[in-house]
């Protein structure tokens, strides 16, 4: 009788044990997430510097203690089917929590399709292109505000500046730059902004002085030029170098390389952004952020590197706040879908609505001075919307 | 003539002039190589691109001033475009259809080139920007022009210059032509073929990098620009002629006027379906090209 | 047909091969996938094949011509069609617009050809992103659904493959058919002298144009079944670098042969995917691959190895390929 008493106890024991160790075990497994972004082709910048952003809140990432977030790096080369095959690799091979990573609006919108179509999170850093968060979209979310957004907010700081302002658009013609530019004409109409002249550029251009001349001759308030690479910095000198006054000149988003490259006759010009050296309110991590990024890259940070650093701050929180949700794809999208924080660096809050969007902001940002390396600018203005306070998905398909 | 149109008009002028010179010197590199060993070089617009980062390089991450970096970039493509010749350009010299040869080559050394700019100038910025060679800005009548773009156009216009003397001129001009329209009978007039195919090749580099560093003095630019220079100074060479350097010229010029002009008066992407337009227009009309020789 | 002991033994070999890849790897989504990327390209090298290898002419608006094929096909889907038929009208319709693309080239030849295709792939690229309203411009078009089988039911994994595997058969041997016919032999004429072709009372024109033709629906059927493979298309899925890697695999396989491309579509296609963990040097080392196989084997993998292999007789060696 003992000795059955005895078996029974020792093989409940030895099955506590092997439970407990099994969970143990399983809660030593470092959290996986696919973080898939543009390391070559024409994106390898704005990825390269997502990376160095992440890499820095990896520092203090996975204190001891708690549940180890492991973040695989791989390359999508800027081409959408590499990233669907990425993202099918991660998911089907290393099984990871979620995706995370692009910048780009292409390679965003295809790991987005494959996401939605094989239910896998999707946490997106920098990627504005609004369909991403389409109405039914249940496993993305964006946490850069969405292009249509930043040209609707740009319309209305022009109405708060000039009423009934004429301003001359120019953009060039990628995904990024129409979505902004059709939020901008959609406010535009209800602001009483004229634009005139609209002037789109081709894939590959690499002159606008004609155009500066004919912006010139058509006398407007203000020029809003959407633009990037070295043709950004080329009509941005171009049009100073005709005779536009700085203070005309309005950038939708600036970032370092861009500003360095605007030079100190740039001073006087308008530019937006999510995150910059330069913004009113900075917290304690954020002052530290800026300083160490700026020891590391020989530059300072601007808003791409600050949402990839605060990328892996949202995974560790939601993750923190639910420990379930760190093996379970389902209940890590529901965590997400009813996550409520603030951003680590800069205190603005993050929400995400029903279809992932994140409540939409945006600093106005007046260039003051460009150095060498580093450059001042002032925070004029600061904005929140909601996604939807224009008809987004329908402006931009 | 109001001011503003005068403005307009100066700025076309100065448009057309500074792409046309631009595009037709390295159209003119590549019509070089062409013309003289049947290589068409898919790798020129990476060279392009080369030569404007080690220009950034040079002026921007050494200080040294922006007009020694350009003459030490296209210094610097000597001996590198030496290396390439003897390494792998030479071993193709006397395989038939070669050109084919050479073109699979050169997209494998483009491949490589572009391969290192991404991890490496692709991960320090999105664009580079030289400091102007001569800061500041000139007034042409009504049209301030900025100094640089000046410089650069005199400097690329003067090499186009010298590039034409020297092959019309110069012995190895003649060399070079009568190698190319037939290298047996150039032999046996005493021309060392082997030795024109050498220098043909650094000197048509020499002259596309050339074309590089001035883009750069005049324009900020990214790695993508390397595949739109390619096909233009493909294009360019086939309508002007494979082999001639006045058609290379001559399209070359025409083609930073056509952009320019149509630009007045419709969209820039309307400008660049013109040009591209204009081309097949030609290829019809004169198949062979319109100084094929 | 070849007087040989079973000349339908390659073929079914490859068939085999072709259709037991997607099972062995139905397991792997990934590799599988990368699999079904590999048998669309040897779709198109062969298509590109019969063009360049055959006719002597690079067609560089392959891709562009791809690319309008996959754009319609999505776009008739979109409007209600079933994939089937739209799939076949898109493909014939690309190949039209590509033949008729193509007419001012074919005046041209050698690697005038070429580059005139190249401005006319460029121009195509352009329209892509320009006509916003068609093809949804430089943002692409994103959840592309997989097509539908007569029963209703979605093509899945597996079965998507086979069909890639059975599509990539059917061309390989389609190019055989032709290039044995005497319609592949007038090809081969006219890539070796246009001009004795023509003396010989060949219409050059005229048979430049059927080999565009079908070229072009070979492009065109790989493009339709690109779009819902991968699931996402854009102007730049199909601007004129992709037409340079498809040309890349004809020469590098071998061009003129019938299994040169095939070789070389298998070797190139799955670098991008299979190095993708190595991204600092895959540019690199693919450079390196071409580098290294032109330079040692100017005539393409299997052009250099049939230099390689003796002739077992004289018969054969008249039917064998002229020297590159």
């Amino acid at each position: 009788m003992s000795s059955r008493i005895f078996r029974a106890g020792s093989s409940l024991a030895t099955c506590l044990a092997v439970c407990i160790g099994a969970t143990a075990a399983r809660a030593q497994d470092p959290v996986k997430i696919g973080f898939i972004t543009e390391l070559t082709g024409p994106w390898s910048f704005t990825g390269a510097s997502c990376v160095a952003g992440l890499k820095l809140a990896q520092v203090q990432l996975n204190p001891p203690g708690k549940r180890q977030i492991d973040f695989q790096i791989v390359d999508n080369q800027t081409q959408p089917a590499q990233a669907i095959a990425a993202a099918r690799s991660q998911d089907v091979q290393s099984k990871v929590l979620a995706l995370s990573g692009p910048t780009s609006s292409d390679t965003a919108l295809a790991i987005n399709g494959y996401a939605e179509q094989n239910k896998v999170p999707f946490l997106v850093p920098v990627a504005a292109f609004p369909q991403l968060t389409k109405p039914g979209t249940r496993y993305t979310f964006r946490i850069e505000p969405d292009a249509a957004g930043w040209g609707y907010a740009w319309a209305k700081f022009i109405e708060k500046q000039k009423p009934g302002a004429k301003v001359a658009l120019l953009y060039s013609d990628f995904a990024l730059m129409r979505a902004i530019a059709a939020g901008l004409k959609w406010q535009a109409t209800k602001s009483n902004i004229k634009i005139e002249p609209e002037i789109i550029f081709p894939q590959g251009s690499s002159d606008a002085s004609i155009q500066a001349a004919q912006v010139l001759a058509a006398n407007v308030d203000y020029v809003i030029w959407i633009g990037a690479g070295g043709f950004e910095t080329t009509v941005t000198n171009q049009l100073l170098d005709i005779g536009i006054k700085p203070e005309q000149i309005i950038h939708p988003y600036g970032f370092t390389t861009l500003i360095r490259s605007w030079g100190k006759r740039s001073a006087g010009s308008h530019y937006g952004t999510f995150f910059d050296a330069n913004i009113d309110v900075l917290t304690d991590e954020g002052k530290r952020f800026v300083e160490d990024f700026t020891k590391q890259n020989d530059r300072m940070p601007s808003y791409i590197e600050n949402y990839c650093y605060i990328t892996a701050t949202i995974f560790r929180e939601v993750i923190d706040r639910n420990p379930q949700a760190a093996d379970d794809r389902e209940k890590f999208r529901d965590a997400l879908s009813t996550f409520k924080s603030k951003e680590a660096t800069s205190g603005v809050p993050i929400e995400f609505d029903g279809n992932g969007a994140r409540k939409e902001y945006m600093y106005f940002m007046e260039l003051q001075d460009v150095g060498a390396k580093d450059y001042k600018a002032k925070q004029k203005f600061y904005a929140e919307w909601d996604p939807e306070v224009l008809p987004v998905y329908d402006l931009v398909k | 003539m109001s001011d503003a149109t005068l403005i307009l008009l100066l700025s076309t002028v100065t448009t057309g002039v500074m792409l046309g010179v631009i595009f037709s010197l390295v159209a003119v590199g590549v019509t070089i190589i062409y013309g003289s060993i049947w290589m068409p070089n898919a790798a020129n617009g990476q060279f392009f691109l080369l030569a404007a980062l080690f220009a950034w390089s040079a002026s921007v991450s050494w200080g040294v001033h922006p007009a020694l970096a350009a003459l030490l970039v296209i210094g610097a493509s000597v001996p590198l475009s030496y290396a390439l010749e003897i390494a792998l350009i030479r071993r193709f010299y006397d395989v038939p259809n070669r050109n084919i040869s050479y073109f699979v080559l050169s997209l494998g050394i483009t491949q490589i080139l572009s391969g290192i700019f991404s991890i490496t100038y692709g991960v320090w910025s999105d664009q580079f920007r030289i400091p102007p060679i001569v800061p500041g800005v000139t007034l042409l009548g009504p049209l301030p022009i900025a100094n640089n773009r000046l410089v650069a156009m005199a400097a690329a216009a003067l090499l186009l210059a010298l590039l034409f003397a020297l092959l019309r001129f110069h012995r190895y001009g003649r060399a070079l032509r009568a190698v190319f329209q037939n290298r047996e009978s150039a032999a046996l007039r005493g021309v060392d073929v082997r030795a024109v195919y050498r220098m043909s090749f650094i000197l048509g580099n020499a002259v596309v990098f050339a074309g590089g560093v001035l883009f750069a003095c005049a324009y900020s630019f990214d790695l993508t620009m390397g595949w739109t220079m390619a096909v233009t100074a493909f294009a360019i060479m086939i309508i002007g002629g494979p082999g001639s350097v006045l058609g290379a010229l001559v399209v070359g010029m025409v083609f930073g006027f056509t952009q320019a002009l149509v630009s007045i008066f419709a969209s820039p992407t309307i400008a660049a379906f013109s040009y591209l337009g204009a081309m097949l227009v030609i290829l019809l009309i004169r198949p062979s090209g319109l100084f094929a020789r | 047909m070849n007087a040989g002991i079973r000349w339908w033994l390659p073929y079914a070999c490859f068939a085999i091969a072709a259709l037991a890849v997607p099972l062995l790897l139905s397991g792997n989504r990934y590799f599988a996938f990368v699999a079904g990327m590999t048998l669309i390209s040897v779709l198109w090298a062969t298509g590109m094949n019969l063009l360049y290898g055959y006719t002597g002419l690079m067609p560089m608006v392959f891709a562009g011509i791809a690319g309008i094929s996959a754009y319609l096909t999505v776009g008739l889907v979109a409007a209600g069609w079933s994939f089937w038929p739209a799939m076949l009208v898109g493909s014939v319709v690309a190949a039209l617009v590509g033949t008729v693309l193509g007419l001012p080239s074919l005046r041209l030849r050698g690697f005038y050809f070429t580059l005139c295709s190249l401005v006319i792939q460029t121009v195509i690229t352009l329209a892509f992103v320009y006509f916003v309203n068609l093809t949804n411009g430089d943002t692409g078009i994103s959840q592309i659904a997989p097509p539908k089988l007569p029963g209703g039911e979605a093509l899945g994994g597996l079965a998507y493959d086979v069909v890639l595997a059975v599509l990539a058969v059917i061309g390989v041997v389609v190019l055989a058919v032709l290039v044995d016919s005497s319609f592949g032999r007038r090809l081969i004429a006219i890539r070796e002298d246009e001009g004795l072709a023509e003396a010989l009372g060949i219409d050059v024109t005229r048979q430049k144009l059927a080999a565009f033709f079908i070229s072009s629906l070979f492009a065109g059927v790989g493009g339709a079944f690109y779009a819902p493979y991968v699931g996402f298309i854009s102007p730049r899925s199909f601007d004129v670098l992709v037409s340079l890697n498809i040309w890349l695999m004809v020469a590098f396989g071998g061009r003129g042969t019938i299994w040169g491309p095939v070789l070389g579509a298998t070797l190139l296609a799955p670098v991008p995917f299979l190095l993708q963990d190595y991204y600092t040097i895959k540019d690199v080392v693919y450079g390196l691959l071409i580098i290294g196989v032109i330079v040692l084997l100017p005539a393409g993998l299997v052009g250099g190895l049939k230099h390689l292999r003796p002739r077992p007789a004289p018969a054969a060696a008249a039917k064998a390929e002229p020297a590159q």
